[in-house]
Order: structure tokens, then sequence, then C-alpha cells
């Protein structure tokens, strides 16, 4: 299942791609773009791979304090703690992404 | 070095593809957000945004080495062990090809003036 996060990811990227591409070739372009990826079955299809990328997202959190204990403190920090800290990290560079690309919340 | 950009592919796709599928996938469609929000215009006001140009390729391009990285691995856990000289052309040829098209459009076609006629 986290594995296949990753792959969901790729998939997504080259979506994003696309978009570009149509983005690139004009407005008529990238609203036909727009109306392909509306589409329920594919809006559906690109749910689950938010859903996959999410899991990907939050596994891979707790994997890092896991498998490589954070080196800052003296002593391993526990992976509660780091997946914790990943976690508000993560939520604070969300909200930069959104304020910054896209005029906040 | 591709262990380096899937680990680093790793980084970028948790902590900033999320976000960038909640807007299109979840914020617009539930109605959070105005459609325009990720309209031609607004995605042209972005576009203009230098950092959003880097961020735009940076994020395309570490999701596909990461994704890319990832389904090598799983194609190998299920027998195909003797096409990993195949795998990795297909695989890393994709994330390459994709990361390079994406640079392109965002940095090189602008910036730079070079022009590919079939892109």
């Amino acid at each position: 299942m986290r594995e296949l996060g990753g792959v969901a990811a790729a998939a997504y990227a080259l979506l994003l791609l696309w978009e570009l591409r149509r983005f690139r070739a004009g407005e008529s372009a990238f609203d036909a773009f727009h109306a392909m990826i509306a589409d329920p079955l594919v809006f559906a299809a690109t749910l689950v791979l938010f859903a996959l990328v999410l899991v990907h997202a939050v596994t891979w959190f707790m994997l890092v304090g896991k498998a490589q204990p954070v080196a800052i403190t003296r002593k391993p920090m526990p992976w509660k703690r780091a997946f914790g800290i990943n976690v508000a990290l993560w939520l604070v560079v969300s909200g930069a992404v959104l304020f910054l690309f896209y005029g906040g919340i | 070095m591709v262990w380096g950009l899937f680990s680093l592919g790793g980084f970028i796709t948790a902590f900033l593809l999320p976000v960038v599928m909640f807007v299109s996938l979840a914020a617009v469609p539930s109605g959070l957000w105005p459609a325009d929000r990720i309209g031609f215009d607004a995605y042209a006001t972005r576009f203009a945004d230098p950092l959003f140009r880097i961020f735009l390729f940076v994020l395309i391009g570490g999701s596909l080495f990461h994704g890319m990285h990832r389904l090598r691995h799983i194609l190998l856990d299920t027998r195909l062990r003797r096409a990993d000289p195949l795998l990795i052309v297909v695989c890393y040829g994709i994330a390459a090809l994709g990361s390079l098209v994406a640079l392109y459009y965002t940095i090189l076609a602008d910036w730079f003036g070079i022009r590919v006629p079939f892109l």
C-alpha cells in the first residue's frame, strides 16, 4: 500500500505535467483538460491517487523517526516525537505553499 | 545518484504534493474554494512568479523520480528481476524525460528562449 503511494505520486506528477503542457497550449486547451479531469470516473481515479499519496506521506513521516533516529539531540529521538515534528513541519510547509501560490486559505 | 534523487523525491512527495492535490481534488470540488482559483487566469498569475515555476519543476521531477524508483522495485519483487536492465531504462527514462519536459516548460522556454519544435 505504502509503495503504491509512491507510484501514485508519479502518476499525479504526469497529470501535473500534462496540465502544464495544456496551459502552454492556451486557455481553451487548459479548459478542455480541466473538463476531462472533472469527468466523474477520472475524478474518482484521482481521488484514489490522493488517498494513496496521503498514506505514503504519513507513513513516510513515521518511518523517518523509526529508520533513522534524529541526530539533533544526543540521544535518539523517540519515533513518535520525530513523527509529530514531521507532521507539524508538513502543516507549516503546506500552509506556506497555500499562502505563497494559492492566495492563502 | 538515483538513490539520492529517490530520497529527495520522497521528501518532496511527502511535504509538497499532498497540499497541491488537496487544492485541486478537495478544496475546489467540495465548494471550499471557488473554481476560478484553479482556472486559467489564476494559473497564469501563479506561473508569472519565478518561484512557482521552480516549485512546479521540483514537484514534478521529484515525484517522478521517487515514484518510478518505487515502481521499479515493486516490479522487481514480482519476479521480474531478469528484466531489471529494461526496467531501469523505462522507469528512469520516464522520470528523466518527464523532468526535462517540466524543466523546458517552466524555465528553459521562457528564460533562455530555447525552443523544441514538438513540445
